[in-house]
């Protein structure tokens, strides 16, 4: 098993980058608005949570509570998403793409060189100031809190009298307990009448604008809801990593990797991109060295009998050479050629083409099979 | 008492001239057609009304209130309707939620949604499919019902018998007439025939203008006149 699956911190990651998906897809996938840039609001969340630690954010103490962190960055990225919004979306199609793309990257460089962040810019800054650990839980109660991070963060022996709970594990539960709140309440709106004006948008903005719905109005606030859960997640990133950087944050490929999560996972399907990342970092490690969690690799180095390696495939190169050459490091190329034929041949996405099977939400559809349609 | 009145409308798509001077009225109660080939303008007047296609020059006038160049959303808040020809619905969401995102807001939506479905009793049946799996004639209906939950004063109603069959023809027919004695309509219709048969009166479109007029109880399909401009 720990061949095939991926290591607990991964799991952190794709949960709190599966976030950014979903709320990537809240907006592309359900106003048929392809937010390129994002990333802006990834990056405000994470840059807003390292600033305030660091004491940089006025009237906020570098101890603020971790969950108030994230609120106020998600308010942060709110702002950010009307001023961008305002102008973008008296744009739409391709155009309305490569203007958020544009302001993004403003942003990106911007941040870059921006001395106040820390001082070097460049590489990006880490928590310093800050002294209490980034806790999730009920602000105030310190026994109903628990501290995420990779050296920082708490263990739990003896929960229950039972379970025990390394760091990792900590920050599974609780990084995973944010962003399946953060779903909950995204898939409320979505199914809220806002939500249904949303796809009618899609689906043929005139035609909405003539019910009459100022469908300005209905784009601009959800790309404000989409911003704010996307800065949840870069809050939720800044706090298990303790350090940020423009590359990992701003940058306009970070938008592509949510994108590439919604196109494997499935558009407008609000929890397809959580799965399409999983899926995308599952390939990823599997295919990786040892070290990062490299699933492939060692075990063929490891089973394969010395004999069996050093035998000759073609023209001089051995079994270990031939994987060496198509393993070691070519994770990104692998996941690039799986990205082609998902657009091919499941353009739906993962959960896009499950629902089509089952007709419906699998959940609905589970429900149905057990207790019958006619409940 | 004129509801709506379009004066001398030249409507342009980029640099295509369509609309060359287009000028008629609609009182309120009326049922008017607009009829002529195809491409001669007649959807091209309807989305200059609802200012999706704003005109370059003239005037829209609303209750005697101009409202060219306002918002399309504006323009439906004002009580104007619009059942689009072509696939008429939002086909991924369900028959019942097409029908709510009709009903305007502040209005009791659990009550327009019965009245629709009183309406259509087909509809009831399928409230919880997707709209788009239903039949071409089941959609006409869904888009009908909506336009008459909107609590319209004027509805405007683009080829509602294109692509369905005959007999579902004349149940679209049986609504429209049954919708025209609460709202005021502006038929878009190339079926000659059933245009004549629910319109008071009738203007023929030709070329991006309105070449003839008519009482339509006066007229038979078969007139010599409007021939002229509905034959290719």
């Amino acid at each position: 098993m720990e061949t095939l699956l991926p290591r607990v911190e991964t799991m952190v990651v794709v949960f709190y980058f599966g976030l950014f998906a979903m709320s990537f897809d809240f907006i592309s996938g359900y106003t048929g608005y392809l937010s390129f840039g994002h990333a802006a609001f990834y990056g405000a969340g994470a840059y807003f949570v390292v600033l305030a630690s660091n004491g940089k954010v006025p009237a906020l103490g570098p101890n603020t509570s971790f969950v108030a962190l994230l609120v106020l960055a998600g308010l942060v990225a709110v702002v950010l998403a009307l001023l961008i919004g305002a102008v973008s979306f008296r744009l739409s199609g391709v155009y309305f793409a490569m203007i958020t793309l544009g302001f993004s990257q403003v942003l990106y460089v911007f941040v870059r060189d921006w001395d106040f962040v820390g001082s070097n810019p460049r590489d990006g800054p880490a928590v310093l100031e800050r002294t209490d650990p980034f806790s999730i839980g009920v602000p105030g109660v310190d026994s109903l809190n628990l501290a995420i991070g990779q050296l920082a963060g708490d263990s739990v022996e003896g929960f229950l009298g039972v379970l025990n709970f390394s760091t990792a594990e900590v920050s599974y539960y609780m990084v995973g307990l944010v962003v399946l709140v953060c779903y909950f309440v995204m898939q409320r709106i979505i199914h809220s009448p806002f939500g249904r004006v949303l796809i009618a948008i899609r689906e043929n903005e005139e035609r909405a604008e003539a019910v009459g719905y100022n469908t300005f109005w209905y784009k601009l606030g959800a790309f404000a809801v989409s911003a704010f859960f996307a800065a949840i997640a870069g809050g939720l990133f800044a706090g298990f990593q303790r350090s940020v950087s423009p590359e990992e944050t701003f940058y306009f490929l970070v938008t592509g990797d949510a994108l590439l999560a919604s196109i494997i996972g499935g558009f407008a399907t609000l929890a397809g991109p959580l799965y399409g990342w999983l899926f995308d970092e599952t390939i990823t490690e599997f295919l990786s060295k040892r070290g990062e969690g490299g699933g492939l690799l060692p075990y063929l180095r490891d089973h394969l009998g010395e004999g069996t390696l050093s035998i000759e495939i073609f023209n001089g190169l051995t079994v270990q050479e031939a994987i060496d050459t198509f393993l070691n490091g070519h994770a990104e190329l692998y996941i690039g050629v799986l990205f082609v034929l998902f657009v091919l041949f499941v353009p739906n996405g993962l959960l896009g083409t499950v629902r089509d099977r089952v007709g419906g939400p699998i959940g609905k559809a589970v429900a149905d099979r057990i207790w019958g349609e006619n409940r | 008492m004129t509801l709506l009145e379009v004066e001398d409308a030249h409507t342009y798509y980029g640099e295509s001239h369509i609309l060359e001077g287009v000028s008629f009225e609609v009182e309120a109660g009326e049922v008017v057609a607009l009829i002529g080939r195809n491409g001669v303008g007649k959807t091209t007047t309807l989305r200059t009304i609802l200012q999706l296609t704003p005109p370059r020059e003239g005037r829209v006038r609303y209750r005697g209130e101009d409202v060219t160049g306002r918002e399309t959303h504006e323009i439906a808040e004002k009580g104007v309707g619009w059942i689009p020809e072509g696939r008429r619905i939002f086909s991924q969401l369900s028959v019942e939620e097409n029908v709510r995102v009709a009903v305007p807001e502040g209005r009791n939506v659990e009550s327009a949604v019965e009245r629709a479905f009183e309406t259509f009793p087909d509809l009831r049946d399928h409230r919880d499919r997707d709209a788009g799996n239903l039949s071409g004639g089941q959609q006409q209906m869904l888009a009908l019902s909506r336009g008459l939950v909107g609590d319209n004063d004027l509805l405007l109603v683009d080829e509602p018998s294109e692509g369905l069959a005959p007999l579902i023809v004349e149940r679209v027919a049986e609504a429209l007439a049954a919708a025209a004695d609460d709202t005021t309509l502006l038929l878009v219709e190339q079926n000659l025939p059933l245009a004549l048969d629910l319109a008071d009166r009738f203007y023929v479109l030709d070329n991006g203008q309105v070449v003839d007029e008519g009482n339509a109880d006066e007229t038979s399909a078969d007139d010599e006149r409007l021939r002229r401009y509905l034959s290719a």
